[in-house]
C-alpha cells in the first residue's frame, strides 16, 4: 500500500514540476519607433480600466514632437506630473531646447528637462507596464524605442499610527503600515548604516508585490540570506496580499502547530531582530513584517523587556513562561486530577470540589471541553465583530458563561475559574496564542481520556515536536536545546544591556560581539572624587 | 511513511498501559475519612467508615450553616475486611473512597487479638493510603468515638486527624502512621506503638482525647505507656520536635518551664564478653519559656538548669525503658541497632532477644543545653530591692 502511495506521491511531484515548465513565457514585446503603434499596444494591455490616463501632446517647436504621458489615476502624486513633467516638456523646452538636440538623444530631454528625482530609460513594454502600476509614470516619445520611466509614486496612505497589537507602556508607539516604503524608512531611521541592505523583489504572478528583504551585511550569515532567496525564488504564486501568504510558503514545518517564522508590528522590534542577525522580510500592502530565524524562546520576548529595569523585566519574562504553562495545562490537569487522581487533592479542597461538582448533570471533561470551545468561539465574535457589538459580546459572554450558567446549576464555578485563568493567562504570550490554543484542546483530550498519563504523553510528544523543529537552520528551541549558557543571559531572565556582550549564538551572525566588555556603570575612581570635593 | 506508521501504532499501544483506567466522577465516590475497626459478637468484622458529605461542608455562599451532620457513619459486618468494604454498596449509593482516609481505629479488643489479619488490606489495597494515622480505641467502642462531634471541626475523624498532628508540639504521644506502624509490625524484635485514644466526659461534656501509648508485641496489644513514658521512647528515637519540659527554679521557690526546641539521639549497642548494652546519647538544647520564681536566671544559675533538664530528660528515658523491659516489648527498635552494628552474631542472638531484651543494660547520656532566654533576661518580677 505505501509503495502504492509513494507512486501516486511520485506522480504528483513530475506533474507539478511539467506544469512549471509549460508555464508560458511571457513574450518580452518590445517598444517601437512609433508612438501611435506604441499607444496601441499598451491600449491593448490596459484596455478599458478607467483607471489609466494616457495624456497625447506635443513639445518642441516646428516640427513638434508628439509624446505621450501613461500614468494610473490615484497612484501619483498630479502636482509633481503637472509641474516636473508636462511643464518643462511644453512651455520651458520652447525656449531652451534647439531643434536638434532633443530628436537625437532621449537622455538630453532626460538630464535637461524632466524636474524628477527618478528617472528610468526602458524598453520592454512588459517592465513599463509594471512600473505604470507602481504608480509611475511613463513618457513615450515619437521616434523613440526607448520610454522614459518617471517615479511619481504617491497615494494615499494610513501614515505612521501606533499598532494595534504589541502595546508597550515604554518604548516607542510608531508601527508599521501598509506601504513598504514608509516601513523601510521607519527602519532606516533606527538603523542609520549603509550596511543595512534592502533588496526588493516582485512575488506574485497577477499581484507583483514588492517584497524586500533588510538585513545588515556585515553581521547576518550569508547562508541565511541565500536560504530566503533560495525559498523567495521558488514561490510560484498568483498572489501575495499578506505576509501571511509568504510565510506559509517559506515556513519550515507547514505542518507544526508552532510557527517558525516570527513577525512584527513595530519597526524597534524588527531592528533589534535584525541587530541580533537575522533577516526581515517586509511585504507591500501589510503592517506585520517576517523576521527569520526563530526561536521559541523569542516568544516570551518583548521589546518592553528591555526598555523597563533588567529586575522587573526578568520577573515579568518568568510570569510568560509560567503563563504558557498555565494557560496549555490548566484545564488538562483539572480535569485529569478530579477524574483519575482526586487523591493528589487536599483533604479540604477535595470536599469543596466535590461540593461544588454536587449535581451537576454532565461530566466534567465535557463541561471543560464545551466551556474552552465557547471561550474561544467568544474570542473570536469579540475580533470580529465591530468594536461597539463586540464589547456587547463580552458583556453577554460573561454574564451568560460566568453567573447564569452556575447559578442554573449546569456548570460548577470551579470550571468557570479554570476556564477564567485559562484565557487570561493565554493574552500574556500573543506570539504563542494559536499553539496554545491547539495544544489547550490537545491536552485536554488526553488528560480526559488517559489522565495524568496522558498530560505527560501529551507534554513529553510536544518537547519531543520542538525539538526537532529548526527555523532557517537555526534549531528551535536553542539557546536551551543545544544548550548555549551565554545566551541564557536573554533567555528566563534578561541580564542588564551592558551585560549582553555578544548576539545570539545559534542564529550564526558573522560578527559575535555586539559592544565592548565593561561597560557596567561604575563610580569615578577614587583620586578624582577627592580632587573634586 | 513507515516510520510514521510504527510511531502511531507505539503511541496506540501506550494507551494500553496505564495501569488506572478509571475516569470517575467526582461525586461518584463518597469520601471516607476515618475507620474504625471492631469485632462483633459473632465474631465477624464490624467496620465503621465516616462518610465526609461535602455539601454540609462546604461554605454556603447564601450564609448560615447547614444544621445537617457533615458527616454519615456506616457500620456493617462481614466475614472479612475487603469483604466488609465490599458490603457497603448496599447500603451507600456511591463507592467507597478509602483514598483521603484520615485515621484507622482498632478497638482493643481487635488490638489484643492481633491487628495484623485486619491491617492487611490497608496497605495491600490501592485506593488506601499509607499515610493513615493508627489509632487504638482505649476503653470506648470505635464506632462511638467516630460519633462524637466536638471541638472545630465538622467530621469527627478530621476533628482526630488534626488532634494526632497537633500531638508533635507536646511530645507526649507516638503519632504513629500506617507505614512506620507496618514496619515495625513485619520486624522481628521492633515492637510496634500506637497512640491511645477514648472519649472523656459524660454528655454534652463529651471529648476525644488521646491518653498514652498503646505497645504491642507480635502484633498483640500487651500494654500501654503513660504520657511520660512515651516521651521517652521519643527521646531514644529523636522524634521530639517540641515540648516542655518543667524543673524546680534553683532557689526551689518556683518552676521552670524549658521549651524544647531541638533533640537528636544517638543508639549504640556494645557486646562485651557477651553481655549486651545500649548506650543512648541524647543532644537537646531548650530555651527558657517561662519561670514563676524571682531569681534572675539570666546568669550563670542557667547552667544548673541545664543539669536538671537533663536529669529530667535522663528520668523520662528510664521510666520508658524499664516499662518496655517489663512488658518485654522492643519498642526502641535495639534489637535493629544489634544487628546493624552485629550482623554476625545476630543471627543467634535473635532467636533469644524476648531472654536478653529485659535484662539489657542502658546507659544514659544526656547532654541538654539552655541556649537562650526569650525576649527578656530578667523576670517579669517586681524588683524586690
Amino acid at each position: 500500500m505505501f509503495q502504492y502511495i509513494k507512486k501516486v506521491l511520485k506522480h504528483l511531484k513530475n506533474k507539478k514540476t511539467n506544469d512549471e515548465d509549460s508555464a508560458p513565457q511571457s513574450s518580452q514585446l518590445s517598444l517601437s519607433l512609433d508612438l501611435n503603434s506604441n499607444l496601441d499596444t499598451l491600449r491593448k494591455i490596459f484596455s478599458i480600466s478607467s483607471d489609466i490616463v494616457i495624456r497625447e501632446f506635443a513639445f518642441g517647436q516646428k516640427p513638434q514632437i508628439h509624446a505621450a504621458l501613461i500614468y494610473v489615476d490615484g497612484l501619483v502624486d498630479k502636482a509633481t506630473i503637472n509641474q516636473s513633467i508636462i511643464k518643462p516638456l511644453m512651455y520651458d523646452s520652447r525656449t531652451i531646447c534647439s531643434e536638434e538636440t532633443h530628436k537625437e538623444n532621449i537622455d538630453h530631454i532626460k538630464t535637461t528637462l524632466l524636474s524628477v528625482g527618478e528617472v528610468k530609460q526602458i524598453t520592454s513594454i512588459n517592465k513599463l507596464v509594471d512600473g505604470c502600476m507602481s504608480g509611475d509614470t511613463i513618457l513615450l516619445i515619437n521616434g523613440f524605442d526607448e520610454a522614459l520611466v518617471m517615479s511619481t509614486r504617491a497615494w494615499e496612505t494610513r501614515g505612521v499610527q501606533e499598532p494595534q497589537t504589541e502595546n508597550v507602556v515604554r518604548g516607542p508607539r510608531e508601527g508599521f503600515s501598509e506601504t513598504l516604503r514608509i516601513n523601510t524608512s521607519l527602519l532606516r531611521r533606527k538603523i542609520k548604516n549603509p550596511d543595512l541592505i534592502l533588496e526588493t523583489m516582485k512575488i506574485g504572478n497577477r499581484t507583483k508585490t514588492d517584497v524586500c528583504i533588510a538585513y545588515l551585511n556585515s553581521i547576518v550569515n550569508p547562508a541565511l540570506i541565500d536560504e530566503i532567496k533560495r525559498r523567495l525564488n521558488r514561490i510560484n504564486t498568483d498572489a501575495i496580499l499578506e505576509s501571511g501568504y509568504i510565510e506559509q510558503f517559506i515556513e519550515d514545518a507547514p505542518y507544526s502547530i508552532f510557527a517558525t517564522v516570527a513577525n512584527s508590528e513595530k519597526p524597534d522590534v524588527v531592528a533589534a531582530k535584525i541587530l541580533e542577525g537575522r533577516a526581515a522580510i517586509f511585504i507591500d500592502g501589510t503592517p506585520f513584517v517576517l523576521t527569520v530565524p526563530m526561536l521559541f524562546v523569542e516568544s516570551f520576548q518583548t521589546s518592553e523587556d528591555y526598555y523597563s529595569r533588567t529586575f522587573f523585566s526578568s520577573i515579568i519574562r518568568i510570569l510568560r513562561y509560567v503563563s504558557y504553562m498555565i494557560t496549555i495545562l490548566t484545564p488538562g490537569v483539572y480535569v485529569a486530577v478530579l477524574a483519575y487522581h482526586p487523591e493528589l487533592i487536599p483533604t479540604p479542597l477535595m470536599f469543596t470540589l466535590m461540593a461544588s461538582e454536587e449535581g451537576l448533570p454532565f461530566p466534567l471533561f465535557l463541561e471543560l471541553f464545551v466551556m474552552v470551545l465557547v471561550f474561544d468561539i467568544l474570542r473570536e465574535a469579540g475580533v470580529r465583530l465591530p468594536r461597539p457589538v463586540g464589547q456587547a459580546v463580552s458583556i453577554v459572554g460573561a454574564l451568560v458563561i460566568g453567573e447564569a450558567a452556575v447559578a442554573a446549576g449546569i456548570v460548577s464555578d470551579f470550571t468557570v475559574i479554570v476556564i477564567a485563568i485559562t484565557a487570561v493567562s493565554s493574552f500574556v504570550i500573543p506570539a504563542q496564542t494559536d499553539s496554545a490554543s491547539m495544544l489547550r484542546y490537545i491536552l485536554l483530550i488526553l488528560g480526559g481520556v488517559m489522565g495524568g498519563y496522558g498530560i505527560i504523553i501529551g507534554l513529553i510528544c510536544a518537547l519531543v515536536h520542538l525539538a526537532t523543529l529548526r527555523s532557517f537552520g537555526t534549531p528551535y528551541l536553542s539557546p536551551l536545546a543545544p544548550l548555549v549558557r551565554r545566551d541564557l543571559k536573554d533567555t528566563f531572565i534578561r541580564v542588564p544591556i551592558w551585560g549582553m556582550a555578544t548576539r545570539p549564538e545559534d542564529i550564526g551572525a558573522q560578527e559575535s560581539k555586539r559592544q565592548s566588555s565593561g561597560l557596567k556603570p561604575t563610580p569615578p575612581p577614587e583620586e578624582e572624587n577627592q580632587t573634586r570635593s | 511513511m513507515k516510520k510514521i506508521m510504527s510511531l502511531m501504532i507505539c503511541i496506540i499501544l501506550t494507551f494500553n498501559l496505564t495501569g488506572c483506567w478509571s475516569y470517575h466522577e467526582l461525586n461518584d465516590y463518597a469520601v471516607v475519612v476515618g475507620v474504625g475497626i471492631d469485632k462483633a459478637e459473632s465474631g465477624n468484622v464490624l467496620l465503621t467508615a465516616q462518610i465526609a458529605k461535602p455539601s454540609a461542608l462546604a461554605k454556603d455562599s447564601k450564609g448560615g450553616g447547614s444544621q445537617e451532620k457533615a458527616y454519615w457513619n456506616i457500620t456493617n459486618e462481614a466475614e472479612t475486611i475487603f469483604s466488609t468494604v465490599r458490603s457497603y454498596t448496599h447500603e451507600s449509593p456511591r463507592k467507597l473512597y478509602f483514598q483521603h482516609n484520615k485515621v484507622l481505629i482498632f478497638s482493643r479488643e481487635v488490638a489484643e487479638e492481633g491487628v495484623q489479619k485486619y491491617i492487611d488490606f490497608f496497605v495491600r489495597d490501592n485506593e488506601t493510603r499509607i499515610i493513615t494515622w493508627v489509632l487504638v480505641a482505649d476503653k470506648d467502642k470505635p464506632s462511638d468515638i467516630l460519633d462524637i462531634e466536638r471541638g472545630l471541626e465538622k467530621v469527627p475523624a478530621i476533628n482526630i486527624d488534626k488532634l494526632v498532628e497537633a500531638q508533635q508540639y507536646n511530645a507526649e504521644t507516638y503519632s504513629m502512621k500506617l507505614l512506620p506502624f507496618l514496619q515495625r509490625l513485619m520486624s522481628k524484635t521492633t515492637a510496634p506503638v500506637a497512640p491511645l485514644i477514648e472519649i472523656s466526659g459524660e454528655g454534652e461534656e463529651q471529648k476525644i482525647v488521646i491518653s498514652g501509648s498503646a505497645v504491642f508485641k507480635k502484633g498483640k496489644l500487651v500494654g500501654q505507656l503513660n504520657k511520660t513514658e512515651t516521651r521517652g521512647l521519643l527521646w531514644v528515637d529523636g522524634e521530639v520536635k517540641s515540648g516542655i519540659i518543667v524543673v524546680e527554679c534553683p532557689d526551689g521557690e518556683g518552676k521552670v518551664d524549658l521549651e524544647i526546641m531541638e533533640a537528636s539521639s544517638t543508639v549504640t549497642p556494645e557486646i562485651k564478653d557477651g553481655n549486651i548494652s545500649i548506650k543512648i546519647e541524647i543532644k537537646e538544647q531548650s530555651n527558657l519559656g517561662s519561670q514563676s520564681c524571682a531569681e534572675n536566671l539570666a546568669t550563670s544559675e542557667i547552667l544548673k538548669l541545664g543539669e536538671k533538664n537533663a536529669s529530667a530528660i535522663r528520668n523520662e528515658i528510664t521510666a520508658s525503658v524499664e516499662k518496655a523491659q517489663k512488658l518485654n516489648a522492643d519498642v526502641f527498635g535495639f534489637g535493629e541497632a544489634v544487628q546493624r552494628k552485629y550482623p554476625g552474631q545476630w543471627k543467634e542472638l535473635e532467636s533469644k532477644w524476648d531472654d536478653i531484651f529485659p535484662n539489657i543494660q542502658v546507659e544514659i547520656e544526656v547532654d541538654a543545653e539552655l541556649y537562650g532566654t526569650g525576649k527578656i533576661g530578667e523576670p517579669a518580677h517586681p524588683d524586690e530591692e
